[in-house]
């Protein structure tokens, strides 16, 4: 029987394409994942957990490996072994910690002689850390040769504004502080595992006594809605916090949530109660 | 005119160029109903991400061919116009008519790709339309003009023959100008996905022109404008192949035979230059960002560079080998093939090279045993020094390739031919000896000075090429021949050739276009808006693999069909609009 033309062309371009895509599938298989949000809220972790945490941004989110090594020189950008100790000679009269922190914030501010003013400000997108995320990778820094002793307050407020991508509008929520306050004790059943200023005292999940001036409301609001989808601070059990409250809060009790939420600047007593 | 050939074709165009135009006049209302809609919606079964990927790739394909053929169309019909000769009309004929059955398929899919953006994407493309929708208008207007200008391009044929012909070839090249125009305008777009440029650090316009004119615009124009000649060429030699192997007669099989020697012969001319406009590419990426470009060649997309390295190096290996098969149907050309295995270990050599990656992902104790990531003397051939060096030796060989294959039935009858081939030598010798010099020197420099020593080698090549054929050209004017080639004589096996050429550029069309797409990760719009849906994620190559074949067998099995219809209309003709099929057995050179 005579094959005709077109099915042996066909086959054969099939072979073809199988044999790419054979190949393909072969070789090393590297997906990108999206980063994850990494949120310090409580300020209850410890230095051990701060710089494990930063190393995980190190290789990960801040893309810090594409250039810099540890203990090896690379083309790209320098050497950050011992850059805990070293840091605080480079220029004089600033500390190691301060000399970190602006490195990452500003990084043509302090260029290493021999190296190109290549690498961008990791607050900013397309990196985009958080304030949380670069009090970590601070921490691990200082780690490497030095002490660590950066607190979330040395990292600038302006910090990370715009690190998700776009602006970060300035959110005038209709809710009530004051019935969110009741709805954190009571329906909401979050008093459960998290301290609120002076209300709550559980250690099952982070304080949010601050949670205000750390993370921002979009992030808040995404997190009531989807806990696992927004990441678990480091030092607490994932999966914990309830996927529900999307559906068991109504949307006045919602927002009344979120507003007193966003109360909460660390000032002690929890500014709805002192109303 | 005979607007009855193909019937279904305009209706299916006119269709689409209607429904793209009242879609793109309804884009304020539909970008105003984004802004409430939900940021996504998923595409039933197979998921929004695979729909719109598969869409985009089968209309890039269609829009390449469409746009890559005309451009040596034209050329052709000048040079059958100039010179008199019917078969160049005859074949820039059967080009046009090759890309007229698929433009109507082109504006569906164009519109269909626009549906999806809209339904499953509003919030993303509530801002792109935000940014671009003065833009719109441009390309709804372009399109309205490339359609009509190709129509009557097309039908006006036989119309505008003769003392009128030179306003036929004005449409051909008004056709072209407006489909570049085209082109340029959504790369606009999809470029400012990438590097996003005249925006603020909010997102919002601060001028449109420089949206418009970020830093990857000039470069993706000029590449993709290169490798749609390329393309069209492959595709356009793929279809003469396939009617090679059908041919019941050998005038049939010496025409197509033909026809498969000049598609393939402006591939490799266009291919030739495609790497430059790579490296140019590839540089404003990393002028716009470096971490990109970094994440781009080193990062978790290094390995795709691999593999895209094994398929140019088969489109190379795969071009020369048809040359060499081709002199075998020419008289005379026994002289030459003693260097063909000569250009076969240099093509081998370089394709080695280029295909050996710098760093291997290892597991600890691999690494310990090799000594590292990087292999201690193979490692060495993954940077891009080596790689510029066995790119640009492989483009100086198939050159020299198709040199020999020009004088294979030729021989020169000027005094002066002595001279002029040890000159020849001399500059391919020369140019060589600058590309491996830079090539070496590479290793010793910053990575900022080695880059610039890619142009140096660049210019070599291209210098060479240019100065090899100013004396080629008079050297062999008037030559003695050898005798005719036999066209339609040619091995069988090398139409398989032009098929494996065509299908690995396709291929490599779709993985390249995963890079573009890619090196984003997870943003819509690089730095900007960030892709929140559940697909953020970027695949790995395997999966992007599976996906590259099932579109590419797709539109195949799509340009079979199209064909198909489009050849329905003269079934039983040897001829289209009254073009008499050029008679080519044992006849004339190339």
């Amino acid at each position: 029987m005579r094959v005709p033309v077109l099915v042996k062309v066909a086959v054969f371009a099939l072979v073809v394409m199988g044999a790419y895509t054979y190949y393909a599938n072969s070789i090393p298989q590297l997906r990108s994942e999206p980063p994850e949000e990494l949120s310090l809220e409580g300020g209850n972790v410890t230095p051990e957990q701060l710089v494990k945490a930063g190393e995980g941004i190190f290789k990960g989110k801040g893309t810090c490996e594409v250039c810099h090594r540890i203990g090896q020189k690379g083309t790209r950008a320098p050497d950050l072994g011992g850059i805990g100790a070293s840091a605080a000679k480079r220029k004089a009269g600033t500390s190691a910690k301060a000399y970190l922190i602006e490195s990452l914030l500003d990084p043509g501010a302090h260029l290493v002689e021999g190296y190109p003013n290549i690498m961008p400000k990791v607050d900013r997108p397309p990196i985009g850390l958080n304030r949380s995320e670069l009090w970590a990778l601070t921490a691990f820094m200082e780690s490497l040769g030095g002490t660590v002793d950066v607190k979330l307050d040395d990292i600038p407020k302006t910090a990370g504004s715009a690190a998700g991508g776009g602006q970060v509008a300035e959110l005038k929520l209709p809710g009530d502080p004051k019935a969110g306050q009741a709805v954190f004790m009571g329906k909401g059943g979050c008093i459960a595992c998290h301290k609120a200023g002076s209300v709550g005292a559980s250690p099952v999940g982070p304080d949010l006594s601050q949670i205000a001036k750390i993370q921002t409301p979009e992030y808040i609001m995404a997190k009531i809605l989807n806990p696992a989808g927004m990441g678990t601070v480091a030092g607490y059990p994932g999966g914990v916090m309830p996927a529900t409250l999307g559906q068991t809060l109504t949307a006045k009790e919602y927002l009344d949530l979120v507003a007193f939420l966003l109360t909460l600047k660390g000032e002690g007593a929890a500014p709805a109660a002192k109303k | 005119m005979r607007l009855q050939d193909h019937p279904g074709s305009s209706l299916y165009a006119l269709v689409g160029c209607a429904l793209l135009g009242l879609l793109l006049l309804a884009l304020p209302a539909a970008a105003q109903e984004a802004a409430r809609a939900p940021e996504y919606r998923a595409f039933p079964l197979i998921g929004s991400r695979l729909a719109v990927w598969a869409i985009a790739q089968l209309h890039l394909n269609f829009a390449a061919f469409i746009l890559g053929v005309p451009i040596f169309a034209v050329i052709i019909e000048i040079m059958g116009w100039r010179t008199g000769e019917q078969r160049y009309d005859w074949l820039s004929h059967e080009f046009v008519k090759l890309t007229f059955a698929a433009f109507s398929t082109t504006a569906l899919l164009g519109a269909l790709l626009l549906f999806l953006f809209v339904g499953y994407y509003p919030r993303f493309w509530a801002y792109m339309s935000g940014i671009f929708y003065p833009t719109f208008s441009v390309y709804a207007m372009l399109f309205f003009l490339e359609t009509f200008t190709v129509y009557l391009w097309y039908y006006g044929w036989d119309w505008l023959s003769g003392s009128k012909k030179w306003i036929h070839v004005c449409l051909g090249v008004l056709s072209n100008l407006f489909g570049t125009a085209i082109l340029f305008v959504s790369n606009a777009w999809v470029t400012f996905m990438t590097s996003p440029g005249g925006i603020d650090e909010a997102g919002s316009l601060t001028s449109l022109w420089g949206a418009i004119n970020n830093y990857t615009w000039m470069p993706i124009n000029i590449h993709r404008l290169i490798a749609n000649v390329t393309f069209g060429g492959t595709i356009a030699a793929a279809y003469a192949a396939v009617r090679f192997l059908q041919a019941k007669t050998d005038e049939e099989r010496a025409r197509y035979d033909w026809m498969g020697y000049v598609g393939n012969f402006v591939a490799i001319s266009a291919l030739m230059v495609l790497p430059f406009a790579g490296y140019y590419l590839g540089r404003e990426i990393y002028a716009f960002n470096q971490t990109m470009g970094i994440t781009m060649m080193g990062g978790f997309m290094s390995w795709l560079w691999v593999v895209q390295a094994i398929l140019i190096g088969i489109l190379f290996l795969g071009s020369n080998y048809y040359l060499w098969l081709g002199m075998e149907r020419i008289p005379g050309s026994e002289r030459y093939r003693r260097y063909i295995p000569y250009m076969i270990m240099i093509l081998a050599a370089g394709f080695i090279v280029w295909a050996t990656p710098r760093s291997i992902p290892l597991t600890p104790s691999e690494a310990r045993i090799m000594g590292g990531t990087h292999h201690p003397v193979l490692g060495v051939l993954g940077v891009m020094s080596a790689k510029n060096t066995a790119v640009n030796l492989m483009i100086l060989t198939t050159f020299l390739s198709y040199l020999l294959y020009r004088r294979a039935n030729k021989e020169s009858v000027k005094p002066w031919v002595g001279t002029g081939m040890a000159a020849q030598w001399l500059i391919f010798a020369a140019a060589a000896t600058v590309v491996t010099f830079y090539g070496v020197y590479g290793y010793f420099v910053e990575s900022i000075v080695r880059i610039g020593y890619s142009v140096y080698q660049v210019l070599a090549v291209l210098g060479a090429i240019a100065l090899v054929m100013a004396i080629d050209i008079p050297m062999f004017r008037g030559a003695r021949s050898t005798g005719q080639i036999r066209w339609g004589t040619i091995a069988p096996r090398s139409q398989y050739v032009l098929i494996l050429l065509a299908v690995t550029f396709t291929w490599l069309m779709g993985l390249m276009g995963f890079a573009r797409s890619g090196i984003r990760q997870h943003w819509h719009v690089y730095g900007v808006a960030r892709d929140t849906s559940v697909d953020a994620w970027t695949p790995a190559l395997g999966y992007a693999a599976n996906m590259i074949t099932i579109v590419t067998a797709v539109f195949f099995a799509l340009v079979l069909f199209i064909f198909w219809l489009g050849g329905l209309g003269e079934k039983g003709k040897a001829e289209g609009h009254g073009h008499v099929a050029p008679a080519i057995a044992g006849g004339s050179d190339p």
